[in-house]
């Protein structure tokens, strides 16, 4: 009895290790790459070798110090990434948040109508609209300017950041919101001092999801901007591209470096990653 | 501390009624509790006196203040609710002391109510942990602390003891009847439970289907239950029911049995009635109406037998312990003093 238990847990074990492997392969294998140039003299990059002979450290100084015609705006760029990341991460919050708010919470009316026009936005897909969005961006002027991104990438995100907040919020008894109101809660009280609080798992979970996915824009980056001083460093990543002998060697050193970011945030809020994303699941 | 006026309250969701005109009054200190089946609309009731639900035609008065229009922290009320509803980001003292910093009272008056609560109901050691690290009987506890340190002038609650184990359950019935006797702050209490209706209440409201059948003191409910419904709800096991015809003095049953009355009313010979006997009125008796035992439900202080007469099951309550095996007859008799008579067509009691 129990070591037939035993065997069918091998078994599955097993099973897991079977796709587990391939997966983790699929995933590590273009990372390794990305390494293996990034730590290869620009001679040696291209050897075939599984480690270079004699790995070197070199180009991340090279790509730090600006010193290569590609990077000389590598530290601006960045920035500029940085920033529009991180607006884009605050305005989906901010907005999301009180949208999730308001239909789930406050039961605004409409808030349903809201919720399937949310949903709708995304039977379109977003490259479709990137030449639209140009357009529109163009109309009111704000071409080059980095608020066109931003406002594109919470245009882009804020639907299904509202969607999930929604979900996630009304998984909280409803009893919590009638006892503040007893207790003399005005909404806005509510709002901060019960919901906000309640919330942070889901909404840390939502700003990182919105983080990213401005750091990882490349197409309307590239659309929007253009300034070698404004565009964000996958831009600057994919003028390398344009020159017919491509330092690949620091091109991987800079990718590498701008892979690094996400990596440590999804690391840092890993737990309010998944307690964001099973919000609710088990009873509070 | 107030009373609370209701005045042909109505409530309707759309176009469908579900309260139909209810009129209570509620004494300054009087702790009332609003029992029926679910769905009879006794939450919705609670809710439209805690203003969390509108009142769609009728008046609420708190004190002599019609308070219809007013928000719920103008009434000055608070309530208990059935899930506890426990801040639970917050420390049991952060959630007693919630009301109070938003309405910005001096700190020094926060800390000496909500110690004063805590010492009410024994939660002194655990004013800094969270919800999360309380049982149920203490979460119940801080959820009535919340009420307690706000001095409201009436208290609101919503079968606070739903989520409790049986023994948890009748420990804090004893202790919210023990702290309305010290606070002596009127209460509005709902259960579907007659029985914390029963031991708790200066008044029941009994509610079925919006309306409120009767109300009044426990044991008046208890003795003379104005209809079948009220009858059949309060006390437990419930009421025996048999249909039958009024015959000289005795009610002839559907199945041929003639079961015993003290004095038939006048003129009612012929009369379709519900005869009704509480099973604990019915004791074992000799020379009386002969019953087979179908089941017999020792519970040590009493015994349970349910029987059969005349095609119709019974439920009895003896005081004394039963060697009857099922399928044995024994003699049964009602007290012929506590037997209640109900008009069959209206259920109203003659």
């Amino acid at each position: 009895m129990t070591t037939a238990i035993k065997w069918r847990s091998v078994g599955q074990e097993a099973k897991l290790i079977l796709i587990g492997i391939p997966v983790a392969l699929w995933t590590l294998i273009p990372i390794y790459h990305l390494l293996l140039f990034a730590i290869s003299k620009k001679d040696t990059a291209f050897s075939g070798n599984l480690w270079p002979s004699h790995p070197t450290l070199a180009n991340f100084g090279t790509v730090f110090r600006q010193e290569h015609y590609f990077l000389n705006n590598f530290w601006l760029q960045f920035w500029n990434s940085v920033f529009i990341a991180a607006m884009t991460g605050a305005l989906v919050l901010v907005i999301a948040t009180f949208a999730a708010f308001a239909i789930s919470r406050l039961k605004a009316r409409g808030g349903r109508l809201v919720m399937n026009l949310a949903l709708f936005t995304y039977f379109i897909p977003a490259a479709f609209l990137a030449v639209p969005m140009y357009r529109t961006m163009g109309l009111y002027g704000l071409l080059n300017s980095q608020w066109a991104l931003i406002l594109a990438m919470v245009a882009i995100a804020s639907p299904y950041a509202i969607w999930v907040l929604k979900q996630a919020s009304d998984k909280l008894p409803q009893e919590l919101d009638e006892a503040a109101i007893m207790d003399g809660a005005s909404p806005l009280q509510l709002f901060r001092l019960v919901y906000l609080p309640l919330m942070m798992p889901s909404l840390v979970a939502i700003g990182t999801y919105a983080i990213l996915l401005a750091w990882n824009e490349y197409l309307y980056a590239f659309l929007l901007l253009s300034k070698d001083t404004s565009i964000t460093l996958p831009v600057a990543l994919g003028n390398f591209l344009a020159a017919d002998d491509s330092p690949w060697e620091l091109l991987m050193t800079t990718g590498l470096i701008y892979a690094l970011p996400p990596a440590a945030i999804y690391y840092a809020f890993r737990k309010y990653m998944v307690s964001g994303l099973t919000a609710g699941a088990v009873k509070s | 501390m107030a009373s609370v006026e209701i005045r042909d309250v109505r409530k309707a969701y759309g176009a469908t009624p579900v309260i139909h005109g209810v009129n209570i009054d509620i004494e300054d200190g009087e702790f009332v509790i609003l029992v029926g089946p679910s769905g009879c609309g006794k939450s919705t009731l609670l809710r439209m006196i805690a203003g969390l639900e509108n009142i769609t035609a009728g008046q609420i008065l708190i004190g002599d203040r019609v308070v219809n229009d007013m928000p719920p922290k103008e009434r000055d009320i608070a309530m208990v609710f059935q899930n506890y509803a426990l801040y639970p980001h917050m420390t049991v003292a952060d959630n007693m002391s919630f009301s109070l910093k938003l309405r910005k009272a001096p700190q020094s008056e926060i800390d000496s109510r909500v110690k004063k609560a805590a010492g009410i109901l024994g939660l002194e050691k655990l004013l800094d942990r969270y919800p999360r690290q309380l049982s149920g009987g203490q979460r119940q506890r801080v959820a009535m602390g919340r009420a307690i340190v706000r001095d409201p002038q009436v208290f609101l609650f919503d079968e606070p003891l739903s989520n409790l184990d049986a023994k948890l359950r009748v420990q804090m019935r004893t202790e919210i009847k023990e702290l309305h006797q010290r606070l002596k702050t009127t209460t509005v209490y709902v259960t579907h439970d007659q029985i914390e209706a029963m031991t708790m209440a200066d008044k029941i409201v009994v509610m079925h289907d919006g309306i409120v059948e009767q109300m009044g003191a426990p044991l008046d409910l208890y003795d003379r239950p104005n209809n079948l419904f009220v009858a059949g709800f309060i006390g437990s096991p419930a009421m025996n029911f048999i249909k039958g015809t009024i015959t000289g003095n005795g009610v002839k049953t559907d199945g041929g049995l003639i079961l015993p009355l003290g004095s038939a009313p006048a003129g009612s010979e012929g009369r379709r009635v519900v005869y009704g006997m509480r099973p604990e009125h019915i004791h074992l008796s000799n020379d009386s109406l002969k019953a087979e035992v179908v089941v017999v439900e020792p519970t040590g202080s009493e015994t349970q037998v349910v029987v059969k007469v005349g095609g119709q099951e019974l439920v009895c309550v003896f005081r004394e312990r039963i060697t009857a095996k099922p399928g044995e007859m024994i003699g049964i008799a009602p007290d012929l003093a506590l037997i209640h008579l109900f008009d069959e067509a209206t259920g109203k009691r003659l």
